[in-house]
């Protein structure tokens, strides 16, 4: 995937200026910065929710246009409890996603993912009785049953406990593994730079920090530091 | 075959939610007869005037029932931004427009089969075999009504006071359907048949055709504005 020349201008506002990139296969990125810094700006032009003002990503050399059912069906976003019918059943949201993305052997699929989070014994509940936390593992569930080429998440800690995490991540890795872009958005800087192997900085709509993961890592406990409140530090 | 087979599943979807949450038809099923009554109570339709009164109120009635369904037909999608996640699917928008054409269709046709026998019996009129004649119309004027109200309710989706928006912006674009069901249903009445009322039928007929080519074209654009 490489992005050229991507701008965003809400009115005369711009959220995201000039952005280039080259995201290769099975990279895991780490998107930081402070509030307002244009970070769901960029998750949202990347799944085509909103149009950029300037520039183009590109997938294989191929513009990605949103208006391409193709090229939707090869991004996902991990909105923590969003995106699911409240008043149908955990196992009736995931067979109609499963359909709209035409994939096969739906049943034992849907059975397998439900019980790889946690929730095999909670397929007829209605999601709308399902806590924060819980519609979080569904849609985890979602996506790991749609498999993504470009899986995108904006906050997915806020909601989730420590058996939750642990699903996420877990499923994070294997999806990168698989040879899959992964684009997370988070405050929670330790966790996120633990599962990444690149981590950009986005500050007041400019790209300030890409680099691929290093250990020890002084430049981006250095770029990073500015948006720290006086004091702490992004490793607790 | 994918445009029909992901509208058959949208549509499926929609009908499941509505036997669930009931919302839209039973809101519409009591709006429409309490229009009925208050009409019921308000005029006094003389014989020779049947053909004049009839067929304007009952459209009345269903243009305000159908609003009201109009109203309620993204609220699924407007919940837990369902929407989106439509739009960031591989789903032809067109068979989310056919989908929810359909879906209000099949609303405004079960409320209009317990509407027009209710206002046969309070009204008391007597041609009940001109039934059949006057359904046919009532159903072309309803497929105008829902392929246009289903576009511009997409249209007004994100815009504040949206439940007031809409009618301002549906019922001028609904003239041409209203004045052709009223004259052919009026036709009907009067003489049975629809008679000089053919080239209205004609009319609603061709609008219905435009308008579900054009949803189906534009809907990806309305979604997207």
């Amino acid at each position: 995937m490489t992005i050229n020349k991507l701008a965003k201008a809400y009115g005369f506002l711009w959220a995201l200026r000039d952005l280039n990139l080259d995201l290769p296969s099975g990279a895991f990125v780490a998107l930081l910065g402070p509030n307002g810094a244009g970070k769901t700006t960029l998750l949202k032009l990347l799944a085509g929710m909103i149009a950029p003002t300037t520039g183009s990503i590109l997938v294989d050399g191929a513009t990605m246009a949103a208006s391409n059912p193709a090229a939707r069906r090869q991004i996902g976003f991990l909105a923590p409890s969003d995106h699911l019918y409240e008043n149908l059943t955990v196992w009736e949201n995931l067979r109609f996603f499963t359909s709209l993305y035409e994939r096969n052997d739906r049943a034992t699929s849907i059975e397998s993912a439900l019980a790889a989070v946690g929730l095999a014994q909670r397929r007829d509940e209605f999601v709308a009785n399902l806590s924060s936390g819980l519609k979080c593992r569904v849609s985890i569930a979602k996506w790991q049953l749609l498999q993504p080429g470009l899986l995108l998440l904006d906050e997915p800690y806020g909601v989730l406990d420590g058996n939750g995490v642990d699903l996420l991540e877990g499923f994070l890795r294997s999806h990168c593994q698989q040879g899959h872009i992964v684009i997370m958005a988070s405050h929670h800087v330790s966790r996120a730079l633990n599962l990444c192997n690149r981590a950009m900085i986005l500050h007041q709509g400019k790209l300030t920090f890409d680099e691929a993961k290093q250990q020890p890592w002084p430049t981006f406990a250095q770029a990073f530091g500015e948006f720290l409140p006086h004091g702490e530090s992004w490793l607790s | 075959m994918a445009l029909l087979k992901q509208t058959y599943l949208l549509l499926c979807k929609d009908l499941l939610l509505e036997l669930r949450r009931r919302d839209s038809l039973l809101t519409m099923f009591f709006f429409g007869t309490l229009l009925l009554f208050v009409f019921h109570f308000s005029f006094d339709l003389a014989p020779d005037k049947i053909a004049e009164m009839a067929p304007a109120l009952l459209w009345l009635a269903f243009l305000f029932t159908g609003t009201l369904g109009l109203a309620q037909l993204f609220q699924a999608e407007r919940e837990n931004h369902c929407l989106d996640a439509l739009l960031l699917s591989p789903l032809d928008r067109g068979a989310l427009f056919l989908a929810k054409t359909s879906f209000n269709l099949i609303l405004m046709l079960l409320v209009e089969l317990v509407v027009m026998p209710l206002f046969w019996i309070l009204f008391n009129l007597s041609a009940w075999n001109l039934l059949p004649q006057l359904f046919l119309v009532t159903l072309l004027g309803t497929i105008g009504f829902c392929v246009l109200g289903t576009i511009m309710s997409a249209l007004t989706l994100r815009a504040r006071a949206r439940e007031l928006l809409l009618p301002l912006v549906l019922f001028p674009l609904m003239i041409p359907v209203i004045l052709a069901t009223i004259r052919c249903m009026e036709s009907v009445l009067r003489h049975g048949e629809f008679g000089e009322a053919v080239s209205w039928l004609k009319l609603l007929v061709g609008f219905d055709v435009i308008f579900i080519t054009v949803g189906v074209l534009i809907f990806d654009w309305v979604l997207e504005s």
